[in-house]
């Protein structure tokens, strides 16, 4: 799960001067072509170095994704929701599992990406630094963070690096059941009890906000990139995303009769695009850096989760040979 | 011949669903990525096992499935002890899934020839996923039981902990020759017995010591309703969202 | 005592402990705990090819094995499974633009009098998709295997990518122990289409 964002770093004009022209040129063409890049290919370093960071970001936002609805996962109601999220909540492990796989064949290890993760150098998605206070919060990030997942999975799964596609269709193939699962559970609250009905429409209250975020500032607040969409590593814009993503779910949410929070959200019927209020970027910048409502918790569970696991791991190498980067 | 099948039922699906549940404790926060998910699968084989074990008991006149997990009290819950225990750090967790599970195993193996026949069907349609839950579990505790001082240590404490609470599964019932003359389940002291022989036999190749059985006294009462002061609170919090409306649609 | 300890909305969280300022050590990590990675191929069905699925990190073979399983085929359906140290796939080249990495290996294969062994061939035919399997030789040396390969598992279309591995360095589930993949039909909780909302939608629509 997923979003994008302000996620890339500026790139810096020399950047690009110390790579062999030809090698480049052959680099280019083979994008160029639609050809996938893999993992023995020669790459501008930038290439990788942007790569590694944006998959790991990806991991990183499976691993800690796993922990908003895993608040609920003892508290599911009945056998059916129970056994769905239990099975929800180990997919984002699975996830974030092929996701670090893909960014290992770039040289990083994935002990290592963990590690920076648990020490706060590397980022993830801003969404898990909220709270999930009700079972209908977990249902909302269920339905609509996976949504709004799936909208940039798929864009990033045209991308141009072979071992990151591969993971995207598996992953793209998963989602589709936590998509309908959410979507399942968010309209049985929506079509209950007025009690049921209550606990939805303020999880969706408190969710909408994030869900601006999820696909980070408006393109022309963002580190614009011709080479990186050249690339093929960034696929789509975020306000394109944003706004495919509203395309899809705003009528959707309407057909449950719930309600959004945002007095402005109107479809322009001449441009085609949805207006809206725009988020506080200025939270979301905040939230970015280390001060929302979760950000200590959910490093410390993570945190937590490695130490604790230490003594198994070693044990486990004990016998292990010789770290090799995966093949593909 | 009720009675004693649904005594049996029972304990069982109690013993399935509460530990499927502490298991799936450790989904998101597990010691290894891909440990992490194998162990969260056996936890859904689980609670999926206890479902179908309430579903034969609601043909058999037993209420919901859903009502009789998430209504009922600690008193009317026919779990072992041992499974209701919070889920530790992971030596127990492990050592808990390596002795209970050794049990289940056997116990659907010997029920695949049970004279009630939707049990025995369950029993062969399962015998895969149990097969691999020893399989993970024999090889877990072949590799970290020979590995370090500290993994070696680690399960041998949890191993002592856990070994009388552990015979507290094989707790005999009040329908014991009933159910061993009808060709129902041949009991629970001819299960204990295979039981014993297999984990000896799965920790041969490691440095941990089992103990000799018959020093150690069961852990019993489970089966009668007898619990920790662990089990309600473990309840409570599963049906925590289930009894704001038990009667609405979730 | 217990305000000292992060006070979460999940229940598994509080049980956890965490100091309040677990997060101010950086995370000691005086070597990488990392483990040997296996490469992952998989069976969706009998009599299909086995194919290239993705990686594991394990301690041991054994163990590779058990953990591919749950994490590849638990939702998929699968025959079998094979696992291989990734040190112990030996990959040729990558090639592009319609080239066959065979028209790159020159024959005919040196004559050698070693014991020949099986090695499994295994062939990418499109970049961005997986490694699928194409067939096995005998051969008593890698060079050998490669071009033994070329002579007899060519396929029409040009292959991107070989890799080998040494039958002896693949470890399969037994057949006797393929009944794990059998499982409750009603395992359907994992599928999207378990989850049917539009009856429950459309009465709600009509009533309001």
């Amino acid at each position: 799960m997923y979003g994008g964002g302000n996620t890339f770093e500026k790139l810096q004009g020399t950047d690009l001067q110390q790579e062999d022209p030809q090698q480049l040129a052959e680099f280019e063409a083979r994008i160029q072509r639609g050809e996938k890049i893999e993992p023995s290919d020669w790459m501008p370093q930038l290439y990788r170095k942007q790569l590694i960071r944006m998959i790991e970001q990806h991991g990183h936002s499976e691993i800690i994704g796993a922990l908003p609805e895993g608040t609920w996962i003892t508290r599911a109601p009945g056998f059916k929701r129970k056994l769905s999220l239990m099975a929800k909540v180990q997919d984002e492990v699975g996830h974030a599992q092929l996701l670090y796989a893909a960014a290992e064949t770039l040289g990083k290890p994935r002990e290592q990406m963990i590690s920076d993760l648990v020490n706060g150098k590397s980022k993830y998605s801003n969404i898990f630094n909220y709270p999930a206070f009700t079972w209908a919060d977990a249902c909302t990030i269920s339905w609509l963070v996976d949504a709004g997942a799936i909208v940039n999975q798929l864009a990033n799964s045209r991308g141009s690096y072979g071992p990151y596609c591969r993971a995207l269709e598996r992953i793209c193939a998963e989602e589709s059941f936590h998509l309908k699962y959410g979507h399942h559970a968010v309209t049985y609250l929506a079509t209950g009890t007025a009690k049921q009905r209550e606990m939805m429409q303020a999880a969706l209250n408190r969710w909408w906000g994030p869900l601006m975020h999820f696909f980070g500032p408006p393109d022309k607040m963002s580190v614009h990139s011709e080479t990186l969409m050249r690339w093929k590593v960034k696929m789509a814009s975020n306000d394109d995303m944003r706004q495919q993503f509203l395309d899809m779910y705003v009528p959707k949410i309407y057909e449950l009769g719930l309600s959004i929070p945002d007095p402005k959200l109107k479809k322009n019927e001449e441009s085609g695009k949805w207006e809206y209020t725009e988020p506080d970027w200025d939270e979301f910048k905040r939230v970015i850096n280390g001060d929302g409502p979760c950000n200590k918790e959910r490093l410390a569970v993570r945190r937590t989760a490695e130490e604790r696991g230490k003594w198994v791991r070693e044990a486990l190498k004990a016998s292990a040979r010789k770290y090799v980067a995966p093949l593909a | 011949m009720n009675k004693a099948l649904k005594e049996l039922l029972y304990k069982m699906a109690d013993d399935q669903l509460v530990l499927g549940h502490r298991n799936s404790e450790w989904t998101g926060v597990g010691p290894l990525l891909e440990e992490d998910i194998a162990f969260s699968s056996m936890a859904q084989d689980k609670v999926g096992q206890s479902y179908q074990l309430y579903q034969m008991l609601h043909q058999l006149g037993e209420q919901e499935p859903d009502t009789v997990a998430f209504m009922r009290n600690a008193g009317q819950f026919h779990n072992s002890q041992f499974v209701e225990l919070p889920v530790g750090e992971y030596d127990f967790s492990l050592i808990r899934h390596f002795l209970f599970d050794h049990a289940e195993f056997l116990r659907f193996g010997m029920l695949s020839e049970c004279s009630h026949e939707p049990l025995a069907q369950l029993a062969r349609k399962i015998r895969g996923e149990l097969k691999y839950h020893v399989m993970h579990a024999n090889t877990l505790i072949k590799q970290l039981g020979t590995a370090t001082e500290e993994s070696v240590s680690r399960l041998q404490q949890s191993l002592e902990y856990a070994l009388p609470y552990a015979l507290g599964i094989f707790e005999k019932s009040p329908y014991e020759d009933e159910l061993i003359q009808q060709g129902i389940f041949a009991g629970e002291a001819e299960l204990q017995k295979r039981w014993a022989e297999q984990i000896s036999k799965a920790l041969q190749p490691t440095a941990l010591q089992l103990p000799s059985m018959n020093s150690l006294q069961p852990i019993t009462g489970g089966r009668r309703g007898q619990h920790t002061q662990h089990l309600q609170p473990l309840l409570d919090e599963m049906a925590e969202v289930f009894k704001i409306d038990p009667a609405a649609d979730w | 005592m217990s305000e000292e300890f992060i006070k979460s909305l999940d229940p598994r969280v509080s049980r956890m402990q965490m100091p309040a300022d677990i997060n101010e050590q950086p995370l000691q990590k005086e070597e990488l705990d990392q483990l040997v990675t296996y490469q992952v191929f998989m069976q969706k069905k009998e009599g299909k090819n086995f194919e290239h699925a993705g990686i594991v990190h394990a301690p041991t073979q054994e163990l590779a094995l058990l953990y591919a399983k749950e994490q590849y085929s638990r939702r998929f359906t699968c025959s079998g499974m094979a696992v291989a140290e990734t040190s112990a796939v030996l990959a040729s080249p990558v090639t592009d633009g319609g080239l066959s990495v065979y028209e790159l290996l020159e024959g005919p294969a040196p004559e050698t009098d070693g014991p020949a062994e099986a090695y499994e061939v295994f062939h990418l035919m499109k970049r961005g998709k997986q490694h699928e399997h194409a067939g096995s030789v005998e051969a008593a040396t890698v060079e050998e295997a490669f071009l033994k390969a070329k002579e007899s598992l060519t396929p029409e279309k040009p292959v991107l990518n070989i890799w080998l591995v040494r039958r002896s360095d693949l470890l399969t589930i037994d057949e006797e122990d393929k009944d794990i993949w059998q499982t409750l039909p009603e395992k359907g909780y994992r599928d999207a289409v378990a989850y049917k909302a539009s009856d429950r939608l459309k009465e709600f629509k009509e009533k309001n």
